[in-house]
């Protein structure tokens, strides 16, 4: 009975947000202004190397701009005045993508508009076509319909173009996949290892010496979370740390991920990055760069079982000093034992 | 295209069996009328137990019973209390399994399939009638046994439909040994009912059609259920074969799957997609040969390249065998591999291009009856069409990479499968209903139905598009438990709310049904003027189906011919040239 009340209280809260001029403006305010902020606090000029690419096309086709402020008052006239009372502060519009920080994320980005502008110029196109079809051709007294099997020349027609716009749209992802992924991480990549487990993250960052000591899938286990061979001399200065992840800002990170029982991912919306984590391998090829500073939440994005709602990290890119000092301040891991935890920490920590 | 070689043998096999009497004919009966009636009823029961898991789901996403305040209190008011993470997880897995395995595919192709192929064929029954009931009580076991699974301890299944392995292979990773195992006995058995039926399609198609039916004179509804026949025969024993598996990993100390001695996790993610894509295809293929014709009878209009149409579904079954890797992009997949997949993807789009185009092509100068069924139909097609789009978000790799496993893919799926099926479902109930009962649905009652489906539909899921955008993942049983996904909740309060009202407007359809059952207009041979066999005979036809075998002289849609009388030519009148009275004016020919 409490919960009915509550129901139709929400309800009507939905009903009278919705009335007004005022609480229109107010809904579509807070989703349209953050998408700008969001280009502000995101600063493009600080170029890495061998990205340059990207960057053009994203400054010569701002389709962001062009997409992301009518597509959100759409769909607001849509739900009206939702939002905008209850929405917590976020970074970005709650209609649209989180900001990206990630130096690979701008190319993801730029195919997603692509194919939305693709996509979204067929929709209009079939749909109108079909309204007007529908508003036409209805049933009139007296008005037959026309006989016709159709017309052979069409067919072929609307074939032939679609085959060409998804085999470029096919072409082109997958250039940028590859392109992606055939590169090699730069030599001074900072290597971090993550391996997953029921339902934590252990994290291993290199010491000094800037180098992770060797993992081997085979060797995951319990005791021994990162597969890695205690002689190991590159090992010796590793630390590790179980559910928090700190990345310098502007330096390429290369990662290492295992998991030690079932498939997580990692996931980070703001990386435009998710990897799966299968069992009985470890993925190196995965490296990211992120260009602008701020804290980020690690999540598992494969169902791993009971916790995996609550299977999260905290992720935050920090300058690079800032880095270095909360580096040092940490203790090299006992050789083998790797997990500084035992309580699963991550578990109700926000 | 000569037809069956045996142009008798279409009523012959309704010989081999009798008509039963009393409630054992609605038991036991091997008619394939009733066979499609049981799975018809069976199923529609089911429809309404995934509705209603997927409300509790949803409640759950608006109202999570897990939540801990800032504040330190704990729950939340509104939250319904049983729903803990575990069973939340069991209410996802078994939302999808009843809705993919006990509702969408004996929807279409048990009740469907069963009612429409030998009437649309001219075909007196299936040929194989044991088989087609052995096939039914074979899936209303699986329906039992997946019920059951709730009980169990440890509750039902709660490692995703898809059931990845290692999570669902190991009892200690998964806490549900007993629910899993049944999940995999229930999907077996389900999986022998889909063989059944799918051999005895194929059989009946390819041997017992009407003299005169030619491959090119068949409905494009036969030619969808003859496609999906093929598909299901050749994934359906691979996904039997994985459950196997996994049920022996589970209780017999296998370890197919299992890294940790030796096994792949990787080799279940492919079993199961090579069943999983052409699965999503058999269940729109049927949807879309029924909306077809629905169109075609609405429209008063041939289909607008029926060849086409053919080919087009035919390359979809083809090309449906070779694009299931696009679902495990995000494994780690090898470059090669991912670019043959990701182009596979793509080229499956352009058939189902040519299908929409072709519908609209069919509307084009047609004479557009709005009824209820019609409006089902055309909502499919808009439907579809988002739900075909979004879709080309995932083909490319790297989007793939960011929407993968987020609520992005939930909006997909559900345009999909709700948009596209269910609304192609309910097009087609509300066409043949009047020949399966004998009694026409109320309209009005019909119309309320449909606006309220399709407005709480898109209400519902569209924004499903955008919380996933905002990063939000699938599967996660409290979504407040993620800061940067706490200011999504009111839009999932919202979701919430649209979905109480599509469920509930269901119930205006319950009433409908069966309020028409006793009460609706009497619905005649055919009430809508349409020129396939089945509105040929009486509603509901009778034991045998037709007196004596029909010949076919025509393709399945001559509406609005020029100079006829009516705007309509049954497919079994013979040629104007033939007939005593008319003129020899023109020929119409299909094919």
């Amino acid at each position: 009975m409490e919960t009915l009340l509550c129901l139709i209280k929400d309800a009507l809260e939905v009903l009278t947000q919705s009335q007004g001029l005022l609480v229109l403006f107010k809904a579509f305010f807070p989703l349209t202004f953050p998408i700008r902020r969001a280009d502000v606090s995101c600063p493009r000029q600080k170029a890495g190397e061998g990205v340059e690419k990207w960057k053009i096309h994203w400054r010569l086709l701002p389709m962001h701009k062009l997409f992301g402020r009518p597509l959100s008052i759409f769909i607001t006239l849509i739900l009206l005045g939702l939002s905008s009372a209850q929405a917590e502060i976020r970074e970005t519009s709650v209609w649209w993508l989180p900001r990206n920080v990630n130096m690979f994320g701008h190319a993801i980005d730029f195919i997603f508009y692509v194919i939305l502008l693709l996509t979204g110029v067929t929709f209009i196109g079939v749909f109108s076509v079909m309204a007007f079809f529908l508003v036409k051709y209805r049933a009139r007294p007296g008005v037959p319909a026309i006989h016709s099997h159709g017309n052979n020349t069409l067919e072929v027609v609307w074939t032939t173009i679609p085959v060409f716009i998804f085999l470029g749209l096919a072409i082109y992802g997958n250039e940028e996949w590859s392109r992606m992924r055939r590169q090699t991480p730069p030599a001074d990549a900072l290597p971090v290892a993550v391996v997953g487990e029921q339902f934590g993250w252990n994290v291993r960052y290199p010491g000094a010496d800037g180098k992770l000591a060797k993992m081997d899938a085979k060797k995951i286990s319990k005791e021994n979370p990162f597969g890695v061979d205690p002689a190991d001399q590159d090992g010796l200065d590793d630390f590790t740390t179980y559910g928090e992840i700190v990345f310098p800002v502007n330096r390429p990170i290369r990662l290492y991920l295992g998991s030690k029982d079932v498939i997580h991912a990692f996931y980070v919306p703001e990386f435009r990055l998710y990897q799966d984590m299968v069992p009985g391998r470890v993925y190196d090829f995965v490296w990211l760069k992120a260009e602008a500073t701020g804290k980020f939440q690690l999540a598992c994005n494969q169902l791993c079982g009971q916790g995996h709602y609550k299977m999260f990290g905290k992720l935050s890119v920090v300058p690079v000093a800032e880095y270095e000092s909360w580096a040092k301040g940490k203790a090299p891991a006992p050789a083998v034992s790797g997990a500084t935890s035992g309580t699963p920490v991550v578990l109700n920590q926000r | 295209m000569t037809t069956a070689t045996l142009p008798h043998a279409a009523t012959h096999s309704s010989h081999e069996h009798t008509e039963s009497s009393g409630w054992g004919k609605y038991l036991w009966s091997m008619d394939h009328k009733i066979i499609g009636l049981q799975y018809l009823f069976t199923s529609l029961l089911f429809l309404f137990v995934g509705g209603g898991l997927a409300l509790l789901l949803r409640w759950q996403l608006a109202y999570p019973s897990t939540q801990v305040m800032p504040n330190g209190d704990v729950g939340n008011p509104m939250s319904l209390a049983f729903i803990n993470p575990q069973f939340y997880n069991s209410l996802f897995t078994m939302h999808a399994t009843v809705m993919v395995f006990l509702v969408v595919m004996p929807l279409l192709i048990g009740a469907f399939g069963n009612y429409l192929i030998p009437l649309k064929i001219g075909a007196g029954d299936m040929a194989f009638p044991l088989i087609n009931e052995l096939s039914y009580w074979a899936y209303a076991l699986s329906g039992i046994i997946l019920m059951a699974s709730f009980l169990v301890a440890g509750g039902a299944a709660a490692g995703g439909w898809t059931s990845y392995a290692p999570l669902s292979s190991v009892a200690a990773y998964n806490n549900t040994q007993i629910g899993q195992s049944l999940w995999c006995v229930g999907i077996f058995i389900n999986g022998l009912a889909s063989i059944m039926g799918a051999f005895n399609y194929i059989t009946t198609i390819v041997n017992m059609r009407a003299p005169g039916m030619g491959f090119f004179r068949m409905p494009l509804a036969v030619w969808a259920l003859f496609i999906t026949a093929f598909l299901l025969l050749l994934a359906v024993p691979v996904l039997s074969a994985a459950a196997a598996m996994l049920f022996l990993d589970l209780n017999s100390g296998t370890n197919f799957f299992n890294p940790a001695h030796g096994g792949q996790p990787l080799l279940w993610q492919h079993l199961f997609w090579f069943f999983g894509h052409p699965e999503v295809y058999i269940m729109i293929l049927p949807a879309m040969g029924l909306v077809s014709d629905v169109l075609a009878i609405f429209a008063r209009k041939p289909i607008f390249g029926y060849r086409a149409m053919v080919y087009a579904m035919v390359a979809i079954g083809f090309l449906g065998f070779i694009v299931w890797g696009h679902h495990m992009f995000v494994s780690g997949m090898n470059l090669v591999l991912s670019a043959a997949f990701g182009v596979s993807t793509m080229v499956i789009a352009v058939p189902s291009a040519i299908k929409t185009f072709n519908w609209l092509g069919t509307l084009w100068g047609g004479s557009i009856r709005f009824t209820t069924a019609m409006l089902n139909a055309l909502a499919f097609v808009l439907m579809f069409v988002i739900g075909g789009l979004s879709g080309i978000f995932m083909a490319s790799t790297p989007v793939d990479i960011f929407v993968h496993h987020t609520y992005f893919i939930v909006a997909h799926i559900h345009y999909v499968l709700f948009g596209g099926s269910i609304f192609g479902i309910f097009a087609a109930l509300y066409t043949w209903y009047p020949k399966m009962f004998g009694r026409m649905l109320d309209e009005t009652l019909g119309k309320i139905h449909f606006a309220l489906t399709f407005v709480f539909f898109n209400l519902c899921f569209f924004p499903m598009h955008n919380v996933g955008l905002g990063g939000m993942m699938r599967r996660i049983a409290d979504p407040t438990a993620y800061e940067h996904l706490r200011a999504l909740q009111p839009i999932n309060q919202f979701i919430t709310l649209a979905a109480i009202g599509l469920g509930f407007s269901q119930f205006i359809f319950l009433w409908n049904f069966f309020r028409s059952l006793k009460v609706g207009a009497p619905a005649g041979n055919n009430p809508w003027e349409a020129t396939t066999l089945e509105w040929t005979v009486a509603s509901p036809p009778g034991h045998g189906n037709f007196g004596t075998t029909p010949t076919v002289y025509r393709g399945p849609y001559d509406y609005s011919v020029p100079g006829h009388v009516r705007d309509y030519i049954m497919q079994n009148e013979p040629p104007i040239s033939e007939s005593p009275s008319g003129k020899p004016k023109h020929a119409v020919a299909v094919g």
